[in-house]
């Protein structure tokens, strides 16, 4: 097992894990943006810039793909790597000078403001970590957004700059959005996805009328879904609270003892 | 002659095959090679080469045999379409379709010379009938180039005349992919698209990498701006870089071979790809190839249309059909590469190497160039230098034997400025430093980098601010913006660098340039990003002075920044002939008809309109 030596602390660590997977694992912070465990690591922020012993040099690398295949000197708190990682920090400020998250990520790195002028256009505080466009693609497995562009004109679109067919309103991109350019608005009945434009039904439940998921989810589950969650969608959709006390209902009308243990939720 | 029926099946077919073609030549009175390169082209080549062909085939009453042939560049651009004659090796300049009755008529049927489409010497005036007496010839070594302007490009038969496939006969034949490998590796071969990286040592890592099956990638993706050494190559002698990745594919235990080619590049996706079905069709390529056993087929893949293409995880993602994106990864692709298998990528200029190391030998090759840098290597010429064109050179020559011998000094004798080498992420080479040898080492101690062999000669009229922001800008455009460094540090640099030269430089710019200058090098996913300061660093390194004075006196020493100059009226050289004041769109001009005019500093915005109508160069830059 290789041991990864992270400013003077020896972890224990698997072949082929991540240096951030060792130092999270141990409570040592590396700040990260593009990163998110349920996905692909994509090293694209750049802001979890640590420095590896090389044997006489020191190699900045990205700890969130860094494979770990021997043992390895990390450091993280050396006075090149915090520049690097406030460095990139102050460039994300000057393009998204707005975003509360990114300043409150900022202020955690000792960046309370940035000396750089806003010299490329984001939309609505937009980063381009990408976490969006991955999820979409890597766990919904839909495209329905894509990176298009190429350097400072890359951006976050649905084809065509349409709302996209794919889309089934899910909700994962506006989920692991960092900084709320992403958002799923309830408006009565009606779901839209911002800033794409796609707009669906909601779907409740049956019993107390609170709203569920988009209906369009429910259709992609009933499509696609393994057979088990066939099942569950052909019977009644409750929420989880309708669903509890159905539950309750039906185990007293039973003659059962008292309230069953707590039912997980779903 | 024996016409070759199928395939060649062994090795001896090769041969006899290559001894009746050189029977052939044997009867041929006249070979006239039109020079069809990048430069000739849109020169009119492409017709002088038509007229010669329709000549020949008029004057085919069997009294003279003539065969013209199409060839890839042969260096000289600058005087393009060349035409060059054998026997006597006759060389032709500026040649246009006009020209060819009467080269016809004195050269082909005759033994005389055309004296006007000779190359003349400069100041001497005297004709040279060769290219030995052409100044820009001299001290060329071509290895990588050695058939290109020589062979019908188009030509396999010609290919092979020259020797070509012998190479591969021979490592093949009678050596061990083990043998192969250590050839390559003594040679000292460096690899020719950027990084200079020990050719033998990746093809060992490839070789000893684990998954099947392996691949094989020239990558001719060439987009430095104005550099056009792998376009020439892949034109005028695609067999070259085919002979080579068979051999490199026997050599590591590969079967599938890719050639990734620029988008932008017609001609040569045209040649590879016509190359590729003429070689499998005689059996060099496919199941078997020369009843060695071996098998390796190659497959043409057109680029992405992309600079960022041509780095090597960019590449095999656009190989795969995948957007052509760098992939940030620490596993180099020789082991994990194009479909996450062991893929050796060379530069199809490294590439053309390979035959003639493993022909001639490595001892051969590494006699040539310097310690460390072994060969030669490929540079389009271009700029304010008096000849450009295609040069090849041993390793180790000096910028100034480059310049000035062979590009013949700078346009108009004026002074030298600098030399940009190693295409967008390279850097500018001050005159005091002409002297040293270029090679892969010295270039980088220097700030600069041999990169894929782009030099851009520059004489005093260059700003070198601008200079640095032109590549920057190009660079701005070329990222992909997937990284933050990259996408949001170039544009604060050239934002930086567009105030200085707009005349609102403050104190601290050159600091601020040079901090994120080691921020992108330090955090860039990628090469593109990670170098993409080197032209503001070197051009800070040699000409801080230019830098200052733009930011602090906001002047340009060049005179090239608009508004960092004034335009003034030379008295002495203005014969009041009233042009510029009725040209003047702000009527800042004075003067009275036949007498020197004068321009009201006050008024004058600096547009240029005077400079550009004065006819008697009495408008000044001060
Ligand atoms: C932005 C960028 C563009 C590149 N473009 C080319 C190219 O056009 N041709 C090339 O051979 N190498 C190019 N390279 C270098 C390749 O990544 C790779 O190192 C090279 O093809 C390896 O071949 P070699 O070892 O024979 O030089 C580029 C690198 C970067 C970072
Ligand atoms: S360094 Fe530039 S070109 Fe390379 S991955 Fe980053 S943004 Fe793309």
């Amino acid at each position: 097992m290789p041991t990864v030596t992270i400013d003077n602390q020896a972890f224990a660590a698997e072949v082929d894990e991540t240096i951030l997977q060792v130092a999270a694992r141990n409570g040592v912070w590396i700040p990260t943006l593009c990163y998110h465990a349920a996905l692909e690591p994509y090293a694209s922020c750049r802001l979890c810039m640590v420095e590896i012993d090389r044997g006489g040099w020191w190699q900045m690398v990205t700890a969130c793909n860094y494979p770990v295949r021997r043992d390895v000197t990390v450091r993280v708190e050396s006075e090149r790597a915090i520049r690097a990682r406030r460095g990139v920090m102050r460039l994300l400020l000057a393009r998204a000078p707005e975003s509360p998250e990114l300043r409150a990520l900022a202020s955690r790195l000792g960046v309370t403001q940035t000396d750089f002028p806003t010299v490329t256009e984001a939309e609505g505080n937009c980063i381009l970590c990408g976490l969006c466009v991955r999820a979409c693609e890597e766990r919904i497995g839909t495209a329905a957004i894509s990176l298009t562009g190429r350097g400072v004109e890359r951006k976050v679109s649905a084809p065509f700059g349409e709302p996209s067919e794919e889309c089934i309103l899910c909700g994962s991109c506006a989920a692991v959005c960092p900084v709320g350019t992403i958002r799923l608005e309830v408006h009565g009945d009606e779901w839209e996805l911002v800033p794409f434009g796609k707009k669906g039904p909601a779907q409740r439940c049956a019993a107390c009328g609170a709203v569920l998921t988009a209906e369009l989810v429910r259709e992609a589950l009933a499509r696609r879904g393994p057979a088990a969650v066939q099942g569950i969608l052909a019977g009644e959709e409750l929420c989880a609270r309708c669903k509890r006390k159905k539950l309750v209902g039906q185990l007293l009308a039973a003659g059962g003892s008292g309230a069953p243990s707590a039912p997980s939720e779903r | 002659m024996k016409t070759l029926v199928g395939k060649f099946e062994s090795f001896t077919d090769l041969e006899q095959y290559r001894s009746a073609l050189k029977d052939r030549a044997a009867g041929v009175d006249c070979v006239i090679r039109v020079c069809c390169g990048p430069g000739c082209i849109p020169k009119g080549a492409s017709k002088v080469y038509e007229a010669f062909r329709q000549a020949a085939e008029e004057a085919d009453d069997k009294t003279v045999s003539v065969v013209p042939k199409l060839t890839g560049c042969q260096g000289l651009c600058e005087c393009g379409p060349i035409v060059t004659l054998d026997p006597g090796g006759i060389f032709y300049q500026h040649v246009q379709e006009g020209d060819v009755a009467e080269i016809w008529r004195e050269s082909v049927l005759g033994s005389g010379v055309v004296d006007r489409l000779l190359h003349h010497d400069e100041k001497t005036g005297q004709a040279a009938r060769t290219t030995e007496g052409v100044p820009f010839y001299q001290g060329h070594q071509r290895i990588a180039l050695a058939l290109c302007g020589v062979i019908d490009a188009r030509s396999i038969d010609d290919y092979i005349a020259a020797g070509g496939y012998q190479a591969l006969a021979k490592a093949l034949g009678s050596m061990k992919p083990e043998e192969v490998l250590d050839e390559v590796y003594r040679s000292g071969l460096r690899g020719r698209g950027g990084g200079g990286f020990l050719t033998g040592r990746k093809w060992r890592s490839a070789r000893e990498a684990h998954g099947e099956p392996k691949f094989v990638i020239a990558n001719g993706d060439e987009g430095d701006p104005g550099a056009f050494m792998d376009r020439a190559l892949m034109e005028g002698a695609p067999h070259a870089v085919i002979e080579g990745m068979i051999i490199g594919g026997y050599a590591i235990g590969s079967s599938n071979g890719y050639i990734y080619v620029r988008d932008e590049y017609p001609i040569a996706v045209q040649r590879l790809r016509d190359a590729v079905a003429k070689a499998r069709e005689m059996g060099l390529l496919g199941e078997n190839i020369l009843g060695s056993g071996f098998s390796f087929d190659i497959r043409i893949s057109r680029g992405g249309g992309a600079f960022v293409c041509g780095e090597s995880t960019a590449l095999m993602a656009s190989l795969e059909g995948r957007v052509g994106e760098p992939r940030a990864k620490y596993v180099h692709t020789v082991e994990f590469g194009f479909r996450n298998k062991p893929s050796l990528l060379n530069n199809v200029e490294t590439w053309a190497n390979v035959p003639a190391i493993i022909g001639r030998g490595a001892d051969w090759f590494a006699g040539i160039g310097t310690a460390k840098s072994k060969g030669t290597k490929v540079f389009s010429l271009v700029g304010k230098v008096k000849n450009t064109g295609l040069v090849e050179v041993p390793m180790g020559m000096t910028l100034r034997q480059i310049i000035y011998q062979i590009g013949g000094g700078i346009r108009g004798d004026r002074p030298f400025k600098a030399v940009q080498t190693g295409g967008p992420s390279g850097g500018c080479i001050p005159a005091a430093y002409l002297d040293e040898a270029v090679d892969f080492d010295r270039l980088t101690e220097l700030g600069s980098m041999m990169g894929s062999g782009g030099m851009i000669v520059m004489d005093e009229d260059t700003c070198m601010v601008n200079i640095a922001r032109y590549f920057l800008r190009f660079l701005k455009e070329e990222s992909c913006g997937k990284c933050t460094p990259c996408r949001e540090g170039i544009a604060q640099m050239l934002h930086i660098l567009d105030e200085i030269v707009g005349g609102r430089g403050t104190s601290g710019d050159l600091e601020r340039l040079q901090e994120l200058a080691v921020l992108l090098e330090d955090t860039a996913l990628c090469a593109l990003g990670k170098t993409a300061a080197n032209p503001v660093l070197s051009t800070v390194r040699y000409f801080r002075d230019e830098y200052q004075e733009h930011i602090e006196n906001h002047r340009c020493p060049a005179k090239e920044c608009r508004g960092l100059f004034r335009y003034q009226i030379d008295a002495a050289a203005c014969t009041g002939c009233g042009v510029c004041r009725k040209k003047c769109p702000v009527e800042a001009i004075t003067g009275k008809k036949k007498e020197p005019h004068l321009i009201d500093a006050d008024k004058c915005t600096n547009c240029g309109t005077c400079f550009d109508v004065c006819r008697f160069a009495a408008v000044k830059k001060v």
